[in-house]
């Protein structure tokens, strides 16, 4: 009975081995493991049987399931062209049976470069040895597949008569080079070549650097302040501190302080390296203060311009009951009356009361008020006129 | 009578009138809602993407130490989210065979792939439910102008499910590298080239099993006036403090409570249940009660896409809890059986097994069961679980002789009586129903069976409840008014005759 039961258990045993063998009855016939993409695969299994077992298949992008071709014994299966293209490890399984069969293949890249991938970023950078320009290089080849690592790409660059190649390999299937700037502006010039394969032209802008200090001169035809002429400013050719002319259209301030300390400001942008500004004289005598900006960054020398008095004393004609006064002639430097548009005040006092100021623009070297009678009842008063600096004062007029 | 037909004709002219008007307006209306639907220009700059959960695997970033340019932490999110992100379209491309969403993750060239597999899938009719459960990134390098990156996503695992014409045809998990080339195109990080550099068959590490449980005496617990809601705004500490003082004094050791899914807020799990749930192990723990938690319940989706979200819930809460002292076992799910049918037994499965071994990789020193709703489901995946439970309300006659079948099919885990007990409710709806005298010789029984057999048990439930929630039982009042009376306290508060034997014949 013990025998029996021994006898049973060692039956049992091997029927599961052969159950086990029955299972696994497809070997692998296709040796190959590594494929060059694009080459057509075929897996082969020799099947006893006439099952035919799907194949799962897995790559660097998706699954699928490949049904096999019989012929005499040997089961195909064929991967599809999309798969046999794209480079990385396929996985197998063979789905048959409980112990499913599996394995790996992998497919490299051809190699041959088809394009390739280039970034260049940023494209404008600083001069002056410390910016630099990223190129990223992605060889591929005529499937999109990156090429394998330490594949050597040549990065070449030239700047100005020096052209400069460097090898870099590459590694997680990319090749970058930082390509620094000199301490010239200018445009460098980018191209790469990986397996006799040239990339095209790309640039790099060297701007110039960050301005430095500079100096500001002025023109005008005459130093008198006849509210007239226009000075302008402008400033030396601005230059980084490698001495390259900074970027057109740099933007610099003119402030201006004047006697009675306040601010005029005027502005301008550079071209080749030049900012010019300009400001209407004032129209009395004044001195003027100047000093310019590139905001944060550079400053200028201070100058300072003295504006001459064009009107030392003018008539005042009273009229019509003194209700119209007329002023002028006003005369210029050279005894020509002074360019209409001269401001005239007149402050009218009542019983040291200021009751209004009247403002008129000189029109051919005169300006006439009218005061009228509803405005200013008949009484005394005192009038102040102001030209050009220069006043006037009538303390009792009657109106 | 002219007088009168004359009104009822005025009357329905005037009404007409005004019905014709209202649909007018009502059309001019809807046409000027029309209008002004449709594209808004902030849209073309792709800055206002709601971002939802809706994949969130596990995942790791190594230290960065990139070449090239130096990243920074709002970038790394970009890349992270729309990483998975892709990985997330590529799911539910395979699995739904269309392309939806992929346009915006993969470069054009390297769209036309998934393009080809989906192709090829609809012609011969297969479908890949997939999802990735780990990630391991690491930054390898990222360009100077902030538009290149290049990573590396080690030992991925994947887990998919393989259909031919809706049938399952293989089931597999693997782990994968991959290197991947990303692009900033658009405001989305793109996927320009990809390349699977390993991969195998994954097989879990082995864990060492926990066979700590002994001398379970406990009972399912929830609030008499909040079952099945115990962690809502009715929240109250001292009425569960006083209730933990009760079990432990009817000798027991132990209770069972219940994490709902969406309550508890899926992936996102809040932190305020959070805590809710602390305090019930702390006042557990003072009162020397040990708490098995049910890390699921009100929970039947199982669909491979939301693993990633699943698995994120459970490891917020494991991670939470497992240091607590008064905490006895994970319970994954209660009563998943019952979603054989409708969801598929392997899936089911398949989920439970995934969840197991992630609770396992979170705490490797709590014990793990699965609450099976009955005795014949519950050696179903009893090599990964730490000992067996299962729930019994059938009748007691064939307990003994289930439990011995049972007992030969699981020779060396503890098994739980999980969940057993009775209705005391005879009533209209029930009027052959038992009475709380049967409720008790039940309980007399019961006990007498498990310790015949060593069993270790919780029973159902402390309460007879007032208003049982519609999701647990249905709406049929003769269900409901059943459920509402399995407690050994009855809705007044006394104790039902079934009371002396909660803890022993």
């Amino acid at each position: 009975m013990k025998l029996n039961f021994t006898y049973l258990l060692v039956l049992g045993l091997l029927s599961m081995i052969f159950i086990d063998e029955n299972n696994d009855e497809f070997t692998l016939i296709t040796k190959e493991t590594q494929f060059e993409a694009g080459k057509n695969i075929e897996l082969e299994f020799s099947g006893s049987n006439q099952e035919k077992p799907t194949l799962y298949i897995s790559n660097s992008y998706g699954s699928s399931i490949i049904k096999p071709t019989l012929k005499l014994d040997v089961l195909g299966y064929k991967l599809p062209r999309a798969i046999c293209e794209r480079t990385g490890v396929i996985y197998w399984k063979l789905l048959s049976g409980s112990n499913k069969l599996s394995g790996k293949l992998s497919i490299y890249p051809k190699l041959e470069v088809a394009t390739m991938e280039t970034y260049l970023g940023p494209p404008s950078i600083e001069a002056g040895e410390t910016d630099y320009s990223m190129l990223v290089v992605i060889p591929t080849d005529v499937y999109d597949n990156p090429l394998p690592d330490s594949t050597k790409v040549i990065v070449k660059h030239q700047f100005l008569g020096n052209l400069s190649e460097d090898v870099v390999l590459t590694r997680n299937r990319i090749s970058f080079k930082n390509i620094y700037s000199k301490t010239i502006s200018g445009r460098i010039l980018v191209a790469s070549e990986c397996l006799d394969k040239d990339s095209k032209e790309y640039t790099i802008d060297v701007m110039p650097a960050i301005p430095t200090n500079f100096t500001i001169s002025y023109q005008q035809n005459h130093n008198y302040a006849d509210g007239n002429q226009i000075t302008t400013f402008s400033t030396s050719i601005i230059k980084d501190r490698y001495g390259n002319i900074v970027s057109d259209g740099t933007y610099v301030q003119f402030f201006i302080t004047n006697n009675s300390n306040n601010i005029l400001k005027t502005s301008g942008t550079t071209i080749n390296g030049i900012a010019t500004a300009k400001m209407i004289h004032p129209d009395h005598e004044d001195n003027w203060i100047i000093k310019a900006y590139v905001e944060g960054i550079a400053e200028s020398n201070e100058i300072s311009l003295f504006y001459k008095k064009v009107i030392e004393d003018f008539e005042v004609v009273f009229s019509e009951d003194n209700r119209k006064i007329t002023i002028g002639p006003l005369k210029s430097f050279m005894n020509q009356m002074i360019p209409d548009g001269m401001e005239i005040s007149l402050s009218i006092y009542e019983n040291d009361k200021k009751i209004k100021t009247l403002y008129k623009s000189s029109y051919e070297g005169f300006a006439t008020f009218k005061l009228n009678a509803n405005d200013f009842p008949n009484n005394m008063y005192r009038l102040k006129i102001k030209v050009a600096g220069v006043g006037k004062t009538y303390s009792r007029i009657k109106l | 009578m002219t007088q009168i037909n004359k009104n009822i004709l005025r009357s329905v002219l005037v009404l007409s009138y005004i019905v014709i008007t209202a649909l007018i307006l009502f059309g001019l209306s809807s046409i000027y809602t029309y209008l002004n639907t449709g594209a808004d220009r902030s849209t073309m700059l792709h800055t206002e993407i709601k971002k939802i959960d809706q994949y969130l695997p596990k995942l790791e970033w190594a230290v960065l130490n990139n070449e090239g340019r130096p990243m920074d932490g709002q970038t790394l999110n970009a890349i992270e989210n729309d990483y998975l992100d892709a990985w997330y379209v590529k799911q539910v491309a395979y699995k739904t065979n269309t392309t939806e969403g992929i346009d915006d993750y993969y470069t054009e060239n390297a769209r036309k792939n998934i393009i080809h597999f989906v192709e090829a899938n609809i012609n011969n009719n297969i479908s890949v439910e997939g999802t990735t459960l780990r990630h391991h990134l690491k930054l390898e390098f990222f360009s100077e102008d902030g538009q290149l990156a290049v990573l590396t996503d080690a030992n991925v695992l994947e887990y998919k499910r393989v259909y031919e014409n809706k049938k399952l045809l293989l089931e597999t998990t693997e782990t994968s590298t991959y290197n991947i080339v990303l692009l900033l195109e658009d405001g989305f990080w793109r996927i320009r080239h990809m390349t699977k550099e390993e991969s195998r068959d994954y097989k879990y590490p082995p864990k060492p099993e926990k066979n700590l449980v002994s001398d379970i005496k406990g009972i399912n617990y929830y609030p008499q006036a909040t079952p099945w809601d115990m962690f809502g705004d009715k929240f109250d500490a001292q009425i569960i403090s006083k209730d933990f003082k009760l079990i432990k004094n009817s000798g027991l050791n132990s209770i069972r409570i219940f994490v709902p899914y969406d309550d508890f807020g899926k992936a996102n799990v809040k932190p305020e249940k959070l805590q809710k749930l602390k305090q019930v192990l702390d006042i557990a723990e003072k009162n020397q009660l040990k708490v098995m938690v049910t890390l699921f319940d009100f929970y039947g989706d199982y669909s491979v896409l939301n693993w990633t979200l699943n698995q994120r819930h459970a490891q917020i809460i494991v991670s939470f809890l497992k240091d607590h002292k008064a905490l006895l076992a994970w319970d994954i799910k209660n009563e998943p059986n019952l979603d054989f049918e409708s969801r598929g037994e392997n899936l089911v499965t398949a989920w439970l097994d995934k969840m197991i071994k992630l609770v396992k990789t979170v705490d490797a020193n709590h014990p793990i069961t699965i609450g099976w709703s009955n005795i014949q489901s519950a050696p179903t995946l009893k090599d990964q679980v730490d000992f067996v439970s299962f729930h019994y309300y059938e009748s007691l006659e064939e307990l003994d002789t289930a439990i011995k079948t049972l007992k030969n099919e699981i020779i060396n885990k503890p098994l739980v009586l999980q969940e057993f007990g009775m209705s005391s409710y005879k009533g209209i709806w029930k009027p052959f129903g038992s009475s709380e005298e049967d409720q008790a010789n039940y309980h007399k029984k019961a006990q007498e069976i498990i310790s015949n057999n060593n069993l270790q048990f919780m029973s159902w439930t402390l309460y007879d409840f007032i208003k049982i929630p519609k999701e647990v039982v249905g709406r049929l009042p003769w269900r409901k008014r059943a459920q509402e009376h399995f407690g050994f306290i009855n809705q007044n508060g006394e104790t039902k005759p079934a009371f002396n034997y909660i803890s022993q014949p």
